[in-house]
């Protein structure tokens, strides 16, 4: 009798550890992070090594989506050169564009300028780039092409609030060969490709928006990287041409214009 | 033998119970975060497909040249249309905002205020009010250094929405 109770107590225990290690295994496995440490380490070495370079420029082509009422999705397009010196100069410009307009920011003020209205506006703006770029998107509702890419600090940016990533595999974009990268996160997933050579630059940029029905996308082609341009300060100052009118910005913050 | 067949069906029954618990994960993907290859898996058969498609598309392209440019004008009118409606859309949106603001801002100013007139033509629009185009046969009138453009009873300036460049109604 005394056998039976002890060979009873170990099945008892042994059942009993089996189901405490699946249902662990299982919380462990919906809670685990499935961030793989290569997509970490390949985008790391891009921001790492794009917020080495002191000055680059690069050309963009951007892709935009617009959902419509009835959900149907309008894509429109806008080419932008852009050009960064660091630690607070920065010049985007739309070339081959219908529009023709340029935004400079010399680390005391941000202006834009539509050279075929010759219309341009003037804000005072906060001394770093990183700083004027988040001026220039909450308070004038104006987002510098790839952007995200600019700040010093972009790894910690991008990977606040991912919940995956992976390394998709190797890909050519426009020549180069890349590692494709996927993330996941509550509101966007992105995908961004790397050149796999020395420089490794950005050469793609996608994200969609989540929080959207109809999950638009934003899509970004880099090309013509130069890390080392030939730049002077005036390519990041305004000199208003002949005949440019001033005016004002329609601010996000105050909601108005400035009264006349 | 009896306790031993009763602890037997017992952790039977405890296994089934977690093979019901672990299996759909199991078998459903679409429920749990998969392992790495399966989810490249899932891309690539996702894009093997689409390319199909784009090589069918092709095909009938090169099958009939002309129906493809004339779809192709058809595309591109229908963009076209989809552009503009969006634009009138968002103009009218925003108008429809600025009148609910110039509302707000009457109704502070007086007691009892009349309704802004629709904007129809000849009409003057509230202040404030941005449009993405000037209307037609706006003429531009400098007032103290400003240029205003004037046309239907109203004073337009030109400011900078975000990267649009737009028109707000103004005051001289």
């Amino acid at each position: 009798m005394d056998a039976v109770h002890v060979r009873m107590a170990a099945v008892w225990f042994v059942l009993g550890a089996l189901a405490l290690a699946a249902t662990v295994s299982t919380e462990v496995r919906a809670q685990a992070p499935a961030v793989d440490s290569a997509a970490i380490q390949i985008l790391q070495r891009m921001t790492d090594y794009l917020g080495s370079l002191q000055q680059f420029s690069l050309d963009t082509q951007n892709t935009f989506e617009e959902v419509l009422e009835s959900g149907q999705k309008i894509q429109f397009d806008l080419a932008a050169s852009v050009v960064v010196q660091r630690p607070n100069k920065l010049r985007a410009e739309r070339k081959g564009d219908l529009i023709s307009q340029f935004v400079v920011y010399d680390g005391k003020t941000l202006t834009i300028y539509n050279s075929a209205d010759k219309y341009y506006a003037v804000a005072a703006a906060p001394d770093t780039i990183e700083d004027a770029l988040h001026f220039a998107r909450d308070s004038l509702d104006i987002v510098p092409p790839s952007g995200d890419l600019v700040y010093k600090n972009a790894f910690d940016l991008l990977t606040a609030n991912i919940t995956s990533g992976m390394v998709v595999g190797k890909s050519i974009i426009g020549g180069v060969k890349c590692d494709h990268l996927a993330f996941s996160g509550p509101v966007v997933d992105w995908q961004i490709w790397i050149a796999d050579g020395d420089q490794p630059l950005p050469s793609k940029y996608v994200i969609v928006t989540k929080d959207d029905p109809a999950q638009p996308e934003y899509i970004v082609l880099m090309s013509n990287w130069n890390v080392a341009p030939d730049l002077n300060d005036a390519l990041f100052t305004f000199t208003p041409p002949q005949g440019a009118k001033k005016t004002d910005f329609i601010r996000m913050d105050t909601g108005r214009t400035s009264a006349r | 033998m009896k306790t031993i067949l009763k602890v037997t069906v017992l952790g039977i029954c405890l296994v089934l119970m977690l093979l019901i618990d672990v299996l759909p994960q199991l078998l459903s993907p679409g429920l749990q975060l998969v392992p790495e290859a399966h989810a490249v898996l899932g891309v690539r058969r996702r894009t093997a497909r689409r390319t199909a498609v784009v090589v069918g598309s092709t095909t009938a392209a090169s099958a009939s040249a002309q129906t493809a440019a004339a779809q192709q004008q058809t595309a591109a009118a229908q963009q076209q249309a989809a552009t503009a409606e969006k634009e009138a859309a968002a103009a009218q949106q925003e108008a429809a905002a600025a009148q609910q603001e110039a509302v707000a801002a009457q109704q502070q100013a007086a007691a009892a205020p009349p309704p802004p007139p629709p904007p129809a033509t000849g009409a003057p629009l509230p202040l404030g009010t941005v449009v993405k185009a000037l209307p037609a046969g706006c003429t531009p009138t400098p007032v103290g250094g400003v240029e205003y453009y004037h046309c239907g009873g109203n004073f337009y300036r030109a400011v900078f929405q975000g990267n649009q460049l737009v028109y707000v109604t103004a005051k001289p």
